[in-house]
């Protein structure tokens, strides 16, 4: 037990006292924020694109563009002040804000105005406005060859931000199989939101006129337009009530235990690997003989699973401890302001998926660590272990592919018989908790996971005693498998 | 309490059909220093390995202070293996801390320990610093130290003078002889005689698996045909004067032709007194006369052969 503890001590602090510890404790939370925000941020760096407009259909099209496009914006506007003046709490802010900026909605005081009514003044640039990004101007010449030289960047526009490109133009005419003929023209091939946006207002303008042509008034238009049917998806819990509709809170543990098998299967794979490289390096440094001297195989084994599950069990207490202080603070005002997704952060602190994880990844770790720890003891460098990897690195990305089912289909066969092989049942069985699998498969599948870790260990174990002393090595297990296609 | 630190009886080992170690048996005595000696592959890593427990043998039996290797009789020895190596981000003094925990000396004590080894070994400066900014010889001492700093009541040495420079070797025999005259028994292997003729009080012979020799230094030396090289004008009567002490060969001739160089190896028993005494009744103009004492390298020639001479040649080469 002394060399255990004495080993797994040491591996910990290898890892723990090292720069690499701290940088992958912020770089976690650090790229999550950043892939988190990476569309917003794309979306807020991309440059005013100037488009233009030549009608030669003389019905007004363009204005119908801009018209709508204003329209659509203040709407846009109007449901964000909505949703900022929501974080005061205050239902008199809510209404003096909107009321302030439906008193004159297309100019930037207005906007301020509301902003500040809401108790949130100076976030004019946090509102995020679909397609605001793309400014209709004046065109420059009649027909489509005078627009040429301004998109290809021979002749600029005049703009508030000074000369600039044109981006694209759009020629609308009238056409003899279509209520209207658009052609667009752009450099860039890529960016299709701009043609998008002109198409969506042009197909809703044609079918309102369409429509009023038949005799309808706009009015009727706008109502018959507005139909659809009201669905309403009833939660079936015989303790969720009647009438009671499902919510995020009731979809949260399916997105968390989903969410939760990724993680494990992440975990899992970049611990083990932790093992192997270090193993590799302590037989490279001809340090394993030197221990042996002083504990046993099994000793030096458990002793660095165990070290090493302390580093990650650090890592996801750090992450754990700071994640329930933020939710702690934020929790109030996130729900507030978006309750669904408060109601997913509630649902990761659920204490029964947190259980499960735990033992999930404790197994999952313990078995995967034991292969990889042996496989280390078999090669002298990565190169070797490389071309042992293989099969083991296939073994553990086919449960990847089974949580991508289980998204959608956590009850589906494959999902469920996924479950009950004892190497993938940490992180698809997790997957398959909030399903509520019957008690009899959870028994028999963990029982299996159990029995399998065990042999795991003790194979294991085998195989390190032969490599740790060069007994055996990479060529041994290829010369194996070699031997075993001969027979067969 | 028995009488020896070590006893294995019959070891037998095989790898992949191929025989490493063939029915070797010994005794270590307490308070003695042992050799274990041959070259590369004669099988002394492997029955060390097994005489610690470290791998099963196939048959025999290994005895550690009369009883079969467990944990509690791995406490009192130290080992020191062939393929060593320290990690090398930690510090020289966490290292030797690390390894005396483990053979479960106090925290606190290990701490005083580590401390006065590397001063004692001279190494008082580096003890903050990493392995990896140390010389190759004083990581080897580090090693050293971390076998011994449980001050255990058995050290096995596996080839450690190997990659030592001479100063560091003259170092390591001092300590091993300070280990022993403090009543600690030590076994060493090694494959370079010399240090083994200086230290031991016993060796044990090895080669392709086998015990050849086991006894005191001077017991093997005794196996060598003693030797005395001589020097005489032509025509001195050497063969009719020497050939009654043993064989008389002529070596070579100096370039002037003016002296022939004779070896002749004495049949057992016989005295370099009684050859020089027949020498200076006889009259003969002798130019040199050389008794040669026989090395623990003539020994193992003389158990193994030409070809077992080789082997130990080429693992000196290696070295």
């Amino acid at each position: 037990m002394r060399a255990i503890l004495l080993i797994a001590r040491r591996e910990y602090l290898s890892y723990v006292a090292t720069w690499g510890f701290w940088l992958s404790l912020l770089a976690v939370p650090i790229f999550a924020t950043i892939g988190a925000s990476l569309p917003a941020l794309i979306e807020n760096s991309q440059p005013t694109r100037y488009f233009a407009i030549i009608d030669e259909t003389g019905l007004g099209l363009d204005q119908v563009i801009e018209e709508r496009r204003d329209a659509s914006r203040r709407e846009q506007i109007r449901e964000q002040l909505s949703m900022m003046s929501r974080l005061t709490g205050d239902d008199a802010a809510r209404r003096a804000a909107l009321d302030a900026f439906d008193s004159n909605p297309d100019t930037g005081e207005a906007i301020s105005d509301a902003l500040e009514a809401a108790g949130v003044p100076g976030l004019e640039d946090s509102l995020n406005l679909e397609g605001r990004d793309a400014v209709m101007v004046a065109a420059p010449g009649a027909s489509l060859d005078d627009l040429r030289p301004y998109i290809s960047g021979d002749q600029l526009l005049d703009t508030p931000e000074g000369e600039r490109q044109l981006f694209a133009a759009f020629v609308l005419r009238a056409s003899d199989t279509h209520p209207v003929e658009i052609l667009y023209l752009s450099e860039n091939v890529n960016y299709s939101d701009l043609r998008r946006e002109i198409d969506r207002i042009l197909t809703g303008y044609v079918r309102d006129q369409a429509l009023i042509e038949q005799g309808l008034s706009p009015q009727e238009v706008d109502r018959l337009l507005s139909l659809e049917p009201k669905v309403t998806s009833l939660n079936a819990s015989a303790d969720a009530g009647e009438d009671a509709e499902i919510t995020m809170a009731d979809r949260a543990p399916f997105i968390v235990a989903i969410m939760f098998g990724f993680i494990l299967w992440l975990a899992v794979f970049s611990v083990a690997n932790m093992l192997l490289t270090s193993l590799i390096e302590e037989k490279g440094g001809k340090i394993i003989e030197v221990l042996l001297s002083t504990a046993r195989f099994h000793e030096i084994l458990i002793g660095k699973l165990a070290g090493v599950a302390g580093v990650s069990l650090t890592l996801f207490g750090i992450w754990g401890f700071v994640g329930s202080v933020l939710s702690a603070i934020g929790g109030a005002a996130l729900a507030t302001v978006n309750p669904e997704i408060a109601g997913l952060i509630g649902a990761i602190f659920d204490p029964v998926l947190l259980l499960a994880a735990l033992v999930f990844f404790v197994f999952g770790y313990l078995m995967y660590g034991a292969i990889f720890l042996a496989m280390g003891s078999l090669c002298d460098t990565l190169q070797d272990a490389q071309t042992l990897m293989g099969p083991v690195i296939w073994t553990l990305m086919l449960p990847m592919l089974f949580l991508f089912f289980s998204i959608e289909a956590s009850d589906s066969n494959f999902v469920r018989i996924a479950s009950w092989v004892p190497l993938w049942t940490p992180f698809v069985m997790m997957a398959r908790l909030p399903t509520e699998p019957p008690l009899w498969e959870l028994l028999g599948a963990g029982g299996l996971m159990v029995l399998t870790t065990v042999l795991v260990l003790w194979i294991a174990a085998a195989v390190f005693r032969q490599g740790a002393l060069r007994q055996a090595d990479a060529d041994t297990v290829r010369r194996i498998f070699k031997l075993g296609r001969k027979k067969s | 309490m028995t009488e020896y630190a070590l006893e294995v009886e019959g070891l037998t080992k095989s790898f992949g059909g191929k025989p490493a170690v063939r029915n070797v048996s010994f005794k270590a005595a307490r308070g003695e220093i042992t050799g274990f000696l041959g070259p590369n592959g004669a099988g002394k890593t492997t029955t060390l390995r097994m005489s610690l427990g470290v791998i099963a043998p196939d048959s025999g039996r290994a005895e550690l202070f009369g009883q079969a290797p467990d944990a509690a009789g791995m406490d009192r020895v130290g080992f020191l293996p062939e393929e060593r190596g320290v990690y090398r981000k930690m510090t020289a003094e966490a290292v030797i801390i690390f390894f005396a925990r483990l053979k479960g000396v106090p925290a606190g004590e290990a701490r005083k320990r580590a401390r006065a080894y590397l001063e004692r070994f001279g190494l008082g400066d580096a003890a903050r610093k990493k392995i990896k900014e140390l010389s190759k010889g004083m990581a080897q001492k580090v090693q050293i130290i971390s076998a011994i700093i449980h001050e255990p009541e058995f050290i096995i040495l596996d080839e450690p003078f190997s990659g030592l420079d001479p100063v560091n070797q003259s170092l390591l025999e001092h300590m091993i002889r300070e280990q022993a005259e403090a009543g600690r028994t030590v076994l060493f292997s090694t494959h370079v005689m010399e240090h083994a003729e200086r230290l031991c009080n016993r060796i044990i012979l090895m080669a392709r698996g086998q015990k050849v020799f086991d006894g005191t230094v001077d017991e093997a030396l005794a196996q060598v045909p003693r030797q005395v090289f001589l020097a005489a004008p032509p025509g001195e009567p050497m063969q009719e004067t020497l050939c009654q002490f043993g064989e008389l060969a002529e070596q070579s001739r100096s370039d002037d032709g003016t002296e022939i160089q004779w070896r002749l190896t004495l049949n057992p028993g016989t005295d370099a007194q009684a050859v020089l005494r027949a020498c200076v009744d006889a009259s003969l103009k002798l130019t040199h006369f050389e008794p040669r004492r026989p090395h623990l390298h003539d020994a193992f020639v003389a158990l193994v052969g030409e070809e077992g001479a080789r082997e130990l040649e080429a693992s000196a080469e290696d070295a």
